[in-house]
Protein backbone atom coordinates (compact mmCIF):
# COMPACT_ATOMS: atom_id res chain seq x y z
CA UNK A 1 0.00 0.00 0.00
CA UNK A 2 3.23 2.20 0.38
CA UNK A 3 4.23 4.29 -2.30
CA UNK A 4 7.51 4.79 -1.77
CA UNK A 5 10.33 3.04 -4.15
CA UNK A 6 11.44 -0.52 -2.99
CA UNK A 7 14.73 -2.00 -4.66
CA UNK A 8 15.85 -4.39 -2.50
CA UNK A 9 15.01 -7.96 -3.59
CA UNK A 10 13.81 -8.55 0.01
CA UNK A 11 11.42 -5.57 -0.37
CA UNK A 12 10.12 -6.74 -3.83
CA UNK A 13 9.04 -9.62 -2.37
CA UNK A 14 7.34 -8.00 0.29
CA UNK A 15 5.42 -6.25 -2.37
CA UNK A 16 4.48 -9.25 -4.07
CA UNK A 17 2.98 -10.89 -0.63
CA UNK A 18 1.35 -7.67 -0.09
CA UNK A 19 -0.95 -7.93 -3.45
CA UNK A 20 -1.39 -11.90 -2.81
CA UNK A 21 -2.49 -11.29 0.90
CA UNK A 22 -5.81 -9.65 0.36
CA UNK A 23 -6.58 -13.17 -1.06
CA UNK A 24 -5.65 -14.53 1.97
CA UNK A 25 -8.23 -13.05 4.35
CA UNK A 26 -11.04 -14.23 1.91
CA UNK A 27 -9.46 -17.43 1.25
CA UNK A 28 -11.10 -20.02 4.32
CA UNK A 29 -14.43 -18.02 3.57
CA UNK A 30 -14.05 -18.52 -0.26
CA UNK A 31 -12.93 -22.18 0.55
CA UNK A 32 -15.80 -23.54 2.60
CA UNK A 33 -18.46 -22.15 0.23
CA UNK A 34 -16.73 -23.25 -3.04
CA UNK A 35 -16.34 -26.33 -1.75
CA UNK A 36 -19.92 -27.01 -0.23
CA UNK A 37 -22.14 -24.42 -2.03
CA UNK A 38 -20.16 -23.84 -5.40
CA UNK A 39 -19.45 -27.01 -6.04
CA UNK A 40 -22.56 -28.89 -5.68
CA UNK A 41 -24.28 -26.16 -8.01
CA UNK A 42 -21.60 -27.61 -10.65
CA UNK A 43 -21.27 -31.30 -10.12
CA UNK A 44 -25.17 -31.91 -10.12
CA UNK A 45 -25.21 -30.81 -13.85
CA UNK A 46 -22.98 -34.24 -14.61
CA UNK A 47 -25.39 -36.08 -12.18
CA UNK A 48 -28.75 -34.91 -13.79
CA UNK A 49 -27.43 -36.78 -17.24
CA UNK A 50 -27.17 -40.20 -15.81
CA UNK A 51 -29.38 -42.95 -14.42
CA UNK A 52 -28.07 -43.66 -11.11
CA UNK A 53 -29.44 -44.91 -7.84
CA UNK A 54 -26.63 -44.15 -5.89
CA UNK A 55 -25.74 -47.74 -5.70
CA UNK A 56 -24.72 -49.26 -8.44
CA UNK A 57 -22.66 -47.71 -11.70
CA UNK A 58 -24.86 -45.04 -13.31
CA UNK A 59 -25.43 -45.15 -16.67
CA UNK A 60 -25.47 -42.29 -18.86
CA UNK A 61 -28.23 -41.13 -20.55
CA UNK A 62 -28.10 -37.90 -22.05
CA UNK A 63 -30.74 -35.58 -21.57
CA UNK A 64 -33.48 -38.13 -20.75
CA UNK A 65 -34.06 -37.15 -17.31
CA UNK A 66 -35.16 -33.40 -18.39
CA UNK A 67 -37.08 -35.05 -20.90
CA UNK A 68 -39.00 -37.17 -18.28
CA UNK A 69 -39.67 -34.10 -16.49
CA UNK A 70 -41.59 -32.37 -18.92
CA UNK A 71 -43.40 -35.35 -19.61
CA UNK A 72 -44.37 -36.21 -15.95
CA UNK A 73 -47.91 -34.90 -15.07
CA UNK A 74 -46.21 -34.47 -12.06
CA UNK A 75 -44.31 -31.22 -12.23
CA UNK A 76 -47.12 -29.48 -13.62
CA UNK A 77 -48.98 -30.77 -10.02
CA UNK A 78 -46.40 -29.85 -7.83
CA UNK A 79 -45.28 -26.52 -9.89
CA UNK A 80 -48.86 -25.48 -9.80
CA UNK A 81 -49.04 -26.26 -6.18
CA UNK A 82 -45.66 -24.23 -5.34
CA UNK A 83 -47.75 -21.00 -7.83
CA UNK A 84 -50.55 -21.43 -5.14
CA UNK A 85 -48.49 -20.94 -2.12
CA UNK A 86 -46.44 -18.13 -3.76
CA UNK A 87 -49.53 -16.56 -4.42
CA UNK A 88 -51.49 -17.51 -1.34
CA UNK A 89 -48.23 -16.39 0.97
CA UNK A 90 -47.43 -13.17 -1.03
CA UNK A 91 -50.45 -11.68 -0.96
CA UNK A 92 -51.62 -12.85 2.86
CA UNK A 93 -48.05 -11.92 4.22
CA UNK A 94 -48.05 -8.13 2.43
CA UNK A 95 -51.52 -7.41 3.21
CA UNK A 96 -51.03 -8.22 6.46
CA UNK A 97 -47.69 -7.32 7.21
CA UNK A 98 -48.16 -3.97 5.74
CA UNK A 99 -51.70 -3.20 7.58
CA UNK A 100 -50.01 -4.01 11.25
CA UNK A 101 -46.61 -1.65 10.11
CA UNK A 102 -48.85 1.08 9.65
CA UNK A 103 -50.64 0.69 12.80
CA UNK A 104 -46.81 0.15 14.40
CA UNK A 105 -45.46 3.11 12.88
CA UNK A 106 -47.63 5.49 14.70
CA UNK A 107 -47.09 6.98 17.99
CA UNK A 108 -48.79 4.65 20.09
CA UNK A 109 -48.08 3.22 23.60
CA UNK A 110 -46.87 -0.18 24.36
CA UNK A 111 -45.03 -0.10 20.37
CA UNK A 112 -42.05 -2.64 21.53
CA UNK A 113 -44.37 -4.95 23.52
CA UNK A 114 -46.63 -5.57 20.13
CA UNK A 115 -43.55 -5.69 17.86
CA UNK A 116 -41.42 -7.85 20.26
CA UNK A 117 -45.24 -10.53 20.65
CA UNK A 118 -45.86 -10.03 16.66
CA UNK A 119 -42.22 -10.78 15.98
CA UNK A 120 -42.24 -13.96 17.51
CA UNK A 121 -43.34 -16.86 15.06
CA UNK A 122 -39.82 -15.69 13.15
CA UNK A 123 -37.65 -17.30 16.06
CA UNK A 124 -39.39 -20.15 16.47
CA UNK A 125 -38.73 -23.55 14.45
CA UNK A 126 -40.65 -24.55 11.66
CA UNK A 127 -40.31 -28.36 13.10
CA UNK A 128 -42.34 -26.84 16.39
CA UNK A 129 -44.33 -24.16 14.42
CA UNK A 130 -45.43 -27.44 12.27
CA UNK A 131 -46.03 -29.84 15.15
CA UNK A 132 -47.91 -27.48 16.84
CA UNK A 133 -50.39 -26.73 14.36
CA UNK A 134 -50.68 -30.18 12.85
CA UNK A 135 -53.22 -30.14 16.60
CA UNK A 136 -54.78 -26.84 16.01
CA UNK A 137 -55.69 -28.45 12.53
CA UNK A 138 -56.93 -31.17 14.31
CA UNK A 139 -60.43 -32.23 13.28
CA UNK A 140 -61.72 -33.91 15.98
CA UNK A 141 -60.16 -31.80 19.34
CA UNK A 142 -57.63 -29.29 17.08
CA UNK A 143 -58.42 -25.52 18.85
CA UNK A 144 -59.53 -24.38 15.60
CA UNK A 145 -62.49 -26.39 15.06
CA UNK A 146 -63.45 -26.25 18.30
CA UNK A 147 -63.37 -22.28 18.42
CA UNK A 148 -65.89 -22.78 14.99
CA UNK A 149 -67.97 -24.84 17.18
CA UNK A 150 -68.18 -22.51 20.11
CA UNK A 151 -68.95 -19.45 18.06
CA UNK A 152 -71.70 -22.08 16.69
CA UNK A 153 -69.71 -21.45 13.00
CA UNK A 154 -70.20 -25.26 12.17
CA UNK A 155 -70.34 -25.04 8.73
CA UNK A 156 -67.00 -23.65 8.84
CA UNK A 157 -65.71 -26.68 10.46
CA UNK A 158 -62.86 -28.56 8.28
CA UNK A 159 -60.67 -31.32 7.84
CA UNK A 160 -57.77 -28.57 7.48
CA UNK A 161 -55.32 -31.20 6.62
CA UNK A 162 -57.06 -34.48 5.20
CA UNK A 163 -59.23 -32.74 2.78
CA UNK A 164 -57.03 -32.39 -0.46
CA UNK A 165 -59.16 -29.29 -1.28
CA UNK A 166 -58.16 -27.11 2.12
CA UNK A 167 -54.92 -28.51 3.11
CA UNK A 168 -52.80 -26.44 1.07
CA UNK A 169 -54.39 -22.97 2.25
CA UNK A 170 -54.24 -24.65 5.49
CA UNK A 171 -50.51 -24.47 4.92
CA UNK A 172 -50.54 -21.30 3.40
CA UNK A 173 -51.78 -19.95 6.73
CA UNK A 174 -48.90 -21.45 9.30
CA UNK A 175 -46.33 -20.12 6.42
CA UNK A 176 -48.01 -16.84 6.70
CA UNK A 177 -47.84 -16.86 10.75
CA UNK A 178 -44.86 -18.14 11.20
CA UNK A 179 -43.65 -15.36 8.69
CA UNK A 180 -45.57 -11.78 8.48
CA UNK A 181 -44.00 -10.24 11.71
CA UNK A 182 -40.23 -10.92 9.74
CA UNK A 183 -41.92 -8.49 6.55
CA UNK A 184 -43.47 -5.71 8.98
CA UNK A 185 -40.42 -4.87 10.63
CA UNK A 186 -39.03 -4.36 6.79
CA UNK A 187 -42.14 -2.09 5.71
CA UNK A 188 -41.57 -0.57 9.49
CA UNK A 189 -37.92 0.17 8.19
CA UNK A 190 -39.37 1.36 4.84
CA UNK A 191 -42.08 3.47 6.92
CA UNK A 192 -39.33 4.84 9.05
CA UNK A 193 -37.58 6.52 6.23
CA UNK A 194 -40.45 7.83 4.37
CA UNK A 195 -39.61 11.93 5.42
CA UNK A 196 -42.78 13.54 7.34
CA UNK A 197 -42.72 16.83 4.92
CA UNK A 198 -44.07 14.34 2.02
CA UNK A 199 -47.22 13.83 4.50
CA UNK A 200 -47.72 17.46 4.87
CA UNK A 201 -48.07 18.62 1.80
CA UNK A 202 -50.12 16.26 0.48
CA UNK A 203 -52.54 17.19 3.85
CA UNK A 204 -51.68 20.88 2.56
CA UNK A 205 -53.11 19.38 -0.90
CA UNK A 206 -56.16 18.59 1.04
CA UNK A 207 -55.27 14.58 0.44
CA UNK A 208 -57.16 12.00 2.35
CA UNK A 209 -55.63 9.89 4.98
CA UNK A 210 -56.49 6.96 1.96
CA UNK A 211 -55.21 9.01 -0.59
CA UNK A 212 -51.93 9.93 1.41
CA UNK A 213 -51.33 6.00 1.91
CA UNK A 214 -51.53 5.47 -2.22
CA UNK A 215 -50.08 8.30 -3.33
CA UNK A 216 -47.01 8.98 -0.77
CA UNK A 217 -46.86 5.88 1.36
CA UNK A 218 -46.96 3.35 -1.55
CA UNK A 219 -44.91 4.55 -3.73
CA UNK A 220 -42.39 5.51 -1.23
CA UNK A 221 -42.44 1.68 -0.17
CA UNK A 222 -41.79 0.55 -3.60
CA UNK A 223 -38.34 -0.72 -2.84
CA UNK A 224 -38.84 -2.28 0.55
CA UNK A 225 -42.39 -3.28 -1.23
CA UNK A 226 -39.60 -5.32 -3.95
CA UNK A 227 -37.36 -7.31 -1.24
CA UNK A 228 -40.26 -8.32 0.53
CA UNK A 229 -42.48 -9.82 -2.47
CA UNK A 230 -39.31 -11.16 -3.56
CA UNK A 231 -38.31 -12.74 -0.38
CA UNK A 232 -42.01 -14.43 -0.08
CA UNK A 233 -41.76 -15.73 -3.74
CA UNK A 234 -38.42 -17.47 -3.67
CA UNK A 235 -39.54 -18.68 0.19
CA UNK A 236 -42.81 -20.22 -1.63
CA UNK A 237 -40.79 -22.33 -4.25
CA UNK A 238 -38.32 -22.91 -1.76
CA UNK A 239 -40.86 -24.44 0.80
CA UNK A 240 -40.21 -28.38 2.32
CA UNK A 241 -40.48 -28.09 6.22
CA UNK A 242 -44.02 -27.07 6.48
CA UNK A 243 -45.40 -29.37 3.95
CA UNK A 244 -42.78 -32.39 4.83
CA UNK A 245 -43.47 -32.39 8.59
CA UNK A 246 -47.46 -31.35 8.36
CA UNK A 247 -48.76 -33.26 5.36
CA UNK A 248 -45.93 -35.09 3.79
CA UNK A 249 -47.42 -33.79 0.48
CA UNK A 250 -50.30 -35.67 0.76
CA UNK A 251 -53.67 -36.24 0.66
CA UNK A 252 -53.13 -37.16 -2.88
CA UNK A 253 -50.14 -35.02 -3.57
CA UNK A 254 -52.51 -31.90 -2.97
CA UNK A 255 -49.64 -30.05 -1.18
CA UNK A 256 -46.48 -32.00 -2.88
CA UNK A 257 -44.12 -28.97 -3.92
CA UNK A 258 -40.85 -29.12 -5.94
CA UNK A 259 -38.42 -28.98 -2.74
CA UNK A 260 -40.36 -32.26 -1.26
CA UNK A 261 -40.72 -33.43 -5.23
CA UNK A 262 -36.94 -33.27 -5.33
CA UNK A 263 -36.28 -34.92 -1.99
CA UNK A 264 -38.95 -37.66 -2.42
CA UNK A 265 -37.38 -38.82 -5.78
CA UNK A 266 -33.99 -38.31 -4.14
CA UNK A 267 -34.27 -40.49 -1.17
CA UNK A 268 -37.12 -42.65 -1.44
CA UNK A 269 -37.09 -43.70 -4.85
CA UNK A 270 -32.82 -43.72 -5.18
CA UNK A 271 -33.67 -41.57 -8.71
CA UNK A 272 -30.21 -39.86 -8.00
CA UNK A 273 -30.02 -38.85 -11.67
CA UNK A 274 -33.88 -37.67 -12.20
CA UNK A 275 -34.12 -35.28 -8.75
CA UNK A 276 -30.52 -34.15 -9.46
CA UNK A 277 -32.17 -33.05 -12.57
CA UNK A 278 -35.10 -31.43 -11.18
CA UNK A 279 -33.07 -29.15 -8.86
CA UNK A 280 -32.29 -27.67 -11.90
CA UNK A 281 -36.01 -26.75 -13.27
CA UNK A 282 -36.16 -25.04 -9.51
CA UNK A 283 -33.06 -23.60 -9.67
CA UNK A 284 -34.08 -22.14 -12.92
CA UNK A 285 -37.12 -20.60 -11.58
CA UNK A 286 -35.71 -19.27 -8.56
CA UNK A 287 -33.11 -17.39 -10.71
CA UNK A 288 -35.82 -15.83 -12.46
CA UNK A 289 -37.45 -14.71 -9.80
CA UNK A 290 -34.41 -13.52 -8.64
CA UNK A 291 -33.81 -11.86 -11.96
CA UNK A 292 -37.10 -9.99 -12.26
CA UNK A 293 -36.08 -8.65 -8.33
CA UNK A 294 -32.72 -7.07 -9.81
CA UNK A 295 -34.53 -5.88 -12.86
CA UNK A 296 -37.12 -3.89 -10.67
CA UNK A 297 -34.94 -2.81 -8.25
CA UNK A 298 -32.35 -1.21 -10.56
CA UNK A 299 -34.74 -0.15 -12.81
CA UNK A 300 -36.07 1.89 -9.53
CA UNK A 301 -33.02 3.27 -9.03
CA UNK A 302 -33.00 5.08 -12.32
CA UNK A 303 -35.50 6.95 -12.06
CA UNK A 304 -34.57 8.50 -8.89
CA UNK B 1 -51.06 7.46 7.40
CA UNK B 2 -50.31 9.77 10.71
CA UNK B 3 -54.09 10.74 11.69
CA UNK B 4 -53.23 10.80 15.06
CA UNK B 5 -49.90 12.79 14.77
CA UNK B 6 -51.89 15.10 12.26
CA UNK B 7 -55.08 16.14 14.55
CA UNK B 8 -52.37 16.76 17.39
CA UNK B 9 -50.74 19.62 15.18
CA UNK B 10 -53.70 21.53 14.05
CA UNK B 11 -54.82 24.19 16.40
CA UNK B 12 -57.21 23.35 19.22
CA UNK B 13 -60.45 24.83 21.02
CA UNK B 14 -60.73 23.93 24.08
CA UNK B 15 -63.11 20.71 25.22
CA UNK B 16 -62.22 17.13 24.68
CA UNK B 17 -61.01 15.61 20.88
CA UNK B 18 -62.35 12.34 20.40
CA UNK B 19 -61.36 11.82 17.06
CA UNK B 20 -57.68 11.39 17.83
CA UNK B 21 -58.66 8.63 20.87
CA UNK B 22 -60.84 6.65 18.99
CA UNK B 23 -57.85 6.54 16.22
CA UNK B 24 -55.87 5.45 19.18
CA UNK B 25 -58.59 3.43 20.52
CA UNK B 26 -59.21 1.63 17.25
CA UNK B 27 -55.43 1.01 16.61
CA UNK B 28 -55.04 -0.49 20.03
CA UNK B 29 -57.41 -2.39 19.77
CA UNK B 30 -56.68 -4.14 16.03
CA UNK B 31 -53.56 -4.69 17.68
CA UNK B 32 -54.25 -6.69 20.62
CA UNK B 33 -56.88 -8.84 18.19
CA UNK B 34 -53.67 -9.64 16.29
CA UNK B 35 -51.44 -9.91 19.54
CA UNK B 36 -54.02 -12.51 21.19
CA UNK B 37 -54.29 -14.73 17.88
CA UNK B 38 -50.60 -14.53 16.96
CA UNK B 39 -48.93 -15.49 20.69
CA UNK B 40 -52.47 -17.00 22.09
CA UNK B 41 -51.16 -20.40 19.95
CA UNK B 42 -47.36 -20.36 21.67
CA UNK B 43 -49.43 -20.25 25.04
CA UNK B 44 -51.64 -22.37 24.90
CA UNK B 45 -48.86 -25.01 24.07
CA UNK B 46 -47.22 -24.46 27.15
CA UNK B 47 -50.11 -24.87 29.33
CA UNK B 48 -50.91 -27.92 27.20
CA UNK B 49 -47.60 -29.23 27.94
CA UNK B 50 -48.72 -29.09 31.72
CA UNK B 51 -52.36 -31.28 31.45
CA UNK B 52 -53.00 -34.55 31.49
CA UNK B 53 -54.02 -36.48 28.01
CA UNK B 54 -57.58 -36.33 29.36
CA UNK B 55 -57.76 -32.36 30.49
CA UNK B 56 -56.10 -31.71 27.07
CA UNK B 57 -59.71 -32.92 25.95
CA UNK B 58 -61.99 -32.04 28.32
CA UNK B 59 -60.30 -28.66 29.48
CA UNK B 60 -59.30 -27.35 26.05
CA UNK B 61 -58.86 -24.02 26.37
CA UNK B 62 -58.59 -23.47 30.33
CA UNK B 63 -55.31 -23.45 32.79
CA UNK B 64 -54.34 -27.41 33.84
CA UNK B 65 -56.16 -28.30 37.26
CA UNK B 66 -53.22 -29.29 38.56
CA UNK B 67 -49.88 -29.27 36.33
CA UNK B 68 -48.60 -32.56 35.61
CA UNK B 69 -44.92 -32.09 35.50
CA UNK B 70 -44.31 -35.53 34.52
CA UNK B 71 -44.73 -34.51 31.22
CA UNK B 72 -41.66 -33.14 31.08
CA UNK B 73 -40.12 -35.86 32.64
CA UNK B 74 -41.28 -38.50 30.19
CA UNK B 75 -40.47 -36.12 27.49
CA UNK B 76 -37.06 -35.57 28.27
CA UNK B 77 -36.21 -39.38 28.94
CA UNK B 78 -38.38 -40.55 25.87
CA UNK B 79 -37.50 -38.36 23.39
CA UNK B 80 -33.55 -38.03 24.82
CA UNK B 81 -34.13 -34.47 24.42
CA UNK B 82 -30.55 -33.88 26.90
CA UNK B 83 -28.48 -35.36 24.37
CA UNK B 84 -30.47 -33.26 21.64
CA UNK B 85 -30.42 -30.16 23.45
CA UNK B 86 -26.53 -30.87 22.96
CA UNK B 87 -26.48 -31.55 19.72
CA UNK B 88 -28.29 -28.69 19.13
CA UNK B 89 -25.75 -26.48 20.99
CA UNK B 90 -22.54 -27.83 20.16
CA UNK B 91 -24.00 -28.09 16.08
CA UNK B 92 -25.40 -24.21 16.56
CA UNK B 93 -22.10 -22.68 18.38
CA UNK B 94 -20.05 -24.33 16.16
CA UNK B 95 -21.58 -22.96 13.29
CA UNK B 96 -21.52 -19.23 14.67
CA UNK B 97 -17.88 -19.40 15.49
CA UNK B 98 -16.91 -20.91 12.12
CA UNK B 99 -19.21 -18.36 10.39
CA UNK B 100 -18.13 -15.14 12.67
CA UNK B 101 -14.15 -15.78 12.02
CA UNK B 102 -14.35 -16.49 8.34
CA UNK B 103 -16.40 -14.09 7.22
CA UNK B 104 -15.27 -10.99 9.92
CA UNK B 105 -11.92 -11.74 8.33
CA UNK B 106 -13.04 -12.20 4.39
CA UNK B 107 -15.49 -8.86 4.48
CA UNK B 108 -12.63 -6.76 6.47
CA UNK B 109 -10.76 -7.77 3.27
CA UNK B 110 -13.22 -6.52 1.14
CA UNK B 111 -13.96 -3.15 3.09
CA UNK B 112 -10.62 -2.24 3.40
CA UNK B 113 -8.44 -3.31 0.52
CA UNK B 114 -8.68 -2.61 -3.25
CA UNK B 115 -7.76 -6.07 -5.19
CA UNK B 116 -8.21 -7.51 -8.74
CA UNK B 117 -10.42 -10.06 -8.30
CA UNK B 118 -12.56 -8.42 -5.28
CA UNK B 119 -15.85 -7.27 -7.05
CA UNK B 120 -15.92 -10.41 -9.35
CA UNK B 121 -15.70 -12.30 -5.65
CA UNK B 122 -18.12 -10.35 -4.33
CA UNK B 123 -20.47 -10.83 -7.38
CA UNK B 124 -19.95 -14.67 -7.51
CA UNK B 125 -20.99 -14.42 -3.40
CA UNK B 126 -24.12 -12.17 -4.83
CA UNK B 127 -25.39 -14.22 -8.01
CA UNK B 128 -25.02 -17.56 -5.91
CA UNK B 129 -26.18 -17.13 -2.55
CA UNK B 130 -29.94 -17.38 -2.72
CA UNK B 131 -29.61 -20.49 -4.97
CA UNK B 132 -31.35 -23.72 -3.98
CA UNK B 133 -28.66 -26.17 -3.51
CA UNK B 134 -29.34 -29.22 -5.52
CA UNK B 135 -29.35 -31.58 -2.62
CA UNK B 136 -28.30 -34.95 -4.44
CA UNK B 137 -25.10 -33.74 -5.67
CA UNK B 138 -24.77 -31.85 -2.14
CA UNK B 139 -25.08 -35.01 -0.25
CA UNK B 140 -22.98 -36.78 -2.51
CA UNK B 141 -19.97 -34.61 -1.80
CA UNK B 142 -21.02 -34.78 2.05
CA UNK B 143 -20.74 -39.17 1.62
CA UNK B 144 -17.65 -38.56 -0.44
CA UNK B 145 -15.72 -36.28 2.58
CA UNK B 146 -17.19 -39.03 5.04
CA UNK B 147 -18.37 -35.46 7.06
CA UNK B 148 -22.43 -37.26 7.00
CA UNK B 149 -23.31 -38.32 10.77
CA UNK B 150 -20.53 -36.15 12.10
CA UNK B 151 -20.44 -32.47 13.95
CA UNK B 152 -18.51 -31.16 11.71
CA UNK B 153 -20.71 -32.25 8.28
CA UNK B 154 -23.84 -30.41 9.84
CA UNK B 155 -21.47 -27.28 10.59
CA UNK B 156 -19.82 -26.83 7.37
CA UNK B 157 -22.83 -27.81 5.71
CA UNK B 158 -25.27 -24.73 7.92
CA UNK B 159 -22.06 -22.36 7.52
CA UNK B 160 -21.95 -22.30 3.90
CA UNK B 161 -25.24 -21.09 3.30
CA UNK B 162 -24.84 -18.01 5.63
CA UNK B 163 -21.27 -17.09 4.80
CA UNK B 164 -22.28 -14.89 2.29
CA UNK B 165 -24.97 -12.49 4.16
CA UNK B 166 -22.16 -12.53 6.98
CA UNK B 167 -19.74 -11.68 4.78
CA UNK B 168 -21.65 -8.45 3.53
CA UNK B 169 -22.90 -7.32 7.36
CA UNK B 170 -19.19 -7.62 8.22
CA UNK B 171 -17.88 -5.71 5.04
CA UNK B 172 -20.80 -2.57 5.90
CA UNK B 173 -19.68 -2.45 9.47
CA UNK B 174 -16.14 -2.27 8.54
CA UNK B 175 -16.62 0.58 5.70
CA UNK B 176 -17.81 2.84 8.29
CA UNK B 177 -14.84 2.28 10.95
CA UNK B 178 -12.59 5.58 10.12
CA UNK B 179 -8.75 4.46 8.46
CA UNK B 180 -7.22 6.39 10.91
CA UNK B 181 -7.53 3.81 13.16
CA UNK B 182 -5.49 1.06 11.33
CA UNK B 183 -3.06 3.72 10.82
CA UNK B 184 -2.65 4.08 14.28
CA UNK B 185 -2.26 0.59 15.22
CA UNK B 186 -0.47 -0.39 12.49
CA UNK B 187 2.07 3.05 13.38
CA UNK B 188 2.48 1.11 16.69
CA UNK B 189 4.25 -1.72 14.69
CA UNK B 190 1.26 -3.89 14.48
CA UNK B 191 0.98 -6.33 11.40
CA UNK B 192 -2.02 -5.36 9.29
CA UNK B 193 -3.49 -8.98 10.69
CA UNK B 194 -2.92 -7.73 14.69
CA UNK B 195 -4.82 -4.49 13.85
CA UNK B 196 -7.32 -6.04 12.81
CA UNK B 197 -7.31 -8.80 15.83
CA UNK B 198 -6.95 -6.15 18.67
CA UNK B 199 -7.82 -3.21 17.37
CA UNK B 200 -11.09 -3.06 15.06
CA UNK B 201 -12.76 -6.45 16.43
CA UNK B 202 -13.12 -5.48 19.78
CA UNK B 203 -14.88 -2.48 18.62
CA UNK B 204 -16.87 -4.79 16.47
CA UNK B 205 -19.55 -5.97 18.66
CA UNK B 206 -22.50 -5.10 16.89
CA UNK B 207 -21.51 -6.92 13.82
CA UNK B 208 -20.54 -9.87 15.78
CA UNK B 209 -23.53 -9.56 17.79
CA UNK B 210 -25.76 -9.47 14.24
CA UNK B 211 -23.97 -12.49 11.96
CA UNK B 212 -23.69 -14.28 15.54
CA UNK B 213 -28.04 -13.98 16.29
CA UNK B 214 -28.21 -14.71 12.62
CA UNK B 215 -26.54 -17.80 12.46
CA UNK B 216 -27.38 -19.11 15.86
CA UNK B 217 -30.89 -19.00 15.42
CA UNK B 218 -30.86 -20.54 11.76
CA UNK B 219 -28.36 -23.30 13.01
CA UNK B 220 -30.88 -23.69 16.61
CA UNK B 221 -34.19 -24.10 13.68
CA UNK B 222 -32.68 -25.93 11.00
CA UNK B 223 -34.19 -29.22 9.74
CA UNK B 224 -33.53 -30.07 6.41
CA UNK B 225 -29.32 -30.23 7.00
CA UNK B 226 -29.68 -32.66 9.98
CA UNK B 227 -32.43 -34.74 7.93
CA UNK B 228 -30.38 -34.95 4.98
CA UNK B 229 -26.95 -35.69 7.15
CA UNK B 230 -27.34 -37.10 10.02
CA UNK B 231 -28.40 -41.02 10.64
CA UNK B 232 -27.28 -41.88 14.06
CA UNK B 233 -29.96 -41.57 16.80
CA UNK B 234 -26.80 -40.02 19.19
CA UNK B 235 -26.10 -37.26 16.84
CA UNK B 236 -29.58 -35.75 16.18
CA UNK B 237 -30.59 -32.20 17.05
CA UNK B 238 -33.61 -31.07 18.79
CA UNK B 239 -36.11 -30.64 15.27
CA UNK B 240 -35.04 -33.77 13.87
CA UNK B 241 -35.71 -35.57 17.30
CA UNK B 242 -38.83 -33.57 17.64
CA UNK B 243 -39.87 -34.98 14.33
CA UNK B 244 -38.97 -38.29 14.76
CA UNK B 245 -40.33 -38.02 18.44
CA UNK B 246 -43.63 -36.99 16.59
CA UNK B 247 -44.44 -39.42 13.93
CA UNK B 248 -43.51 -42.44 17.01
CA UNK B 249 -45.43 -41.30 19.65
CA UNK B 250 -47.47 -38.40 18.31
CA UNK B 251 -50.97 -39.63 17.67
CA UNK B 252 -51.22 -41.10 21.03
CA UNK B 253 -49.37 -38.72 23.53
CA UNK B 254 -49.71 -35.43 22.56
CA UNK B 255 -49.19 -33.75 26.24
CA UNK B 256 -45.77 -34.74 25.68
CA UNK B 257 -45.39 -33.82 22.92
CA UNK B 258 -46.53 -30.04 24.06
CA UNK B 259 -43.72 -30.37 26.63
CA UNK B 260 -40.86 -31.38 24.00
CA UNK B 261 -42.28 -28.57 21.51
CA UNK B 262 -42.20 -26.03 24.89
CA UNK B 263 -38.14 -27.17 26.19
CA UNK B 264 -37.09 -26.92 22.44
CA UNK B 265 -38.89 -23.03 22.24
CA UNK B 266 -39.01 -21.52 25.83
CA UNK B 267 -35.11 -21.14 26.05
CA UNK B 268 -35.57 -19.39 22.70
CA UNK B 269 -38.61 -17.44 23.03
CA UNK B 270 -36.86 -15.92 26.48
CA UNK B 271 -33.35 -14.88 24.97
CA UNK B 272 -35.29 -13.47 22.01
CA UNK B 273 -37.58 -10.97 24.51
CA UNK B 274 -35.26 -10.01 26.66
CA UNK B 275 -32.43 -9.23 23.54
CA UNK B 276 -35.48 -8.38 20.86
CA UNK B 277 -33.69 -5.45 19.78
CA UNK B 278 -30.72 -7.35 18.65
CA UNK B 279 -32.51 -10.27 17.45
CA UNK B 280 -35.09 -7.93 14.98
CA UNK B 281 -32.38 -6.14 14.26
CA UNK B 282 -30.13 -9.74 13.09
CA UNK B 283 -32.68 -11.29 11.48
CA UNK B 284 -34.30 -8.88 9.00
CA UNK B 285 -30.35 -7.44 8.58
CA UNK B 286 -30.16 -9.14 5.12
CA UNK B 287 -33.29 -7.29 3.62
CA UNK B 288 -32.75 -4.13 5.59
CA UNK B 289 -29.60 -1.83 4.27
CA UNK B 290 -27.73 -0.13 7.13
Amino acid sequence: MTSQPMNSPAKTLARRFSKLSPYLWILPALTVYAIFKLYPLVSGLQMSLLRWDGIEDPKYIGLRNFEKILSDPMTGTVLLNNAHYAVGTVVGKIVLSLFLAILLHQALKGRTFYRTSLFMPVVMSFVVVGVLWSWLFNPQFGLINSFLRGLGLDFLVQDWLGDAAVALNSLILVDIWKWYGFHMVIFLAGLQSIPDELYEAARIDGASVWQQFLHVTLPMLQPVMIVNVTISVMGAFNVFDIPFIMTAGGPANATNVMALHIYIRGFKFYRFGFSAALSYVLLVIVTLVAAIQLKLMTSGDNND
Amino acid sequence: MSAARSNDQQPTKPGIHWRPILVTLFNHSILILFTVIIVYPVLWMILASFKTPGELVSNTWGFPSSPAYENYAVAWDKAKLGRALLNSGIVSIGAVLVVVCLSSIAGYAFAKFSFRFGTVILLIFVFTMQAPVPIIPFYVLFVRLKLTDSYLGLILAIASGTIPLSIFIFQAFFRSIPGELREAAKIDGCSEFMAFLRVVMPISGPAVATVSILTFVGAWNEYFMPLLLIRSDELRPLTLTIQVFFLQFGRAEWNVIFATLSIASIPMIVIYVFLQRWFIRGLTSGSIKG
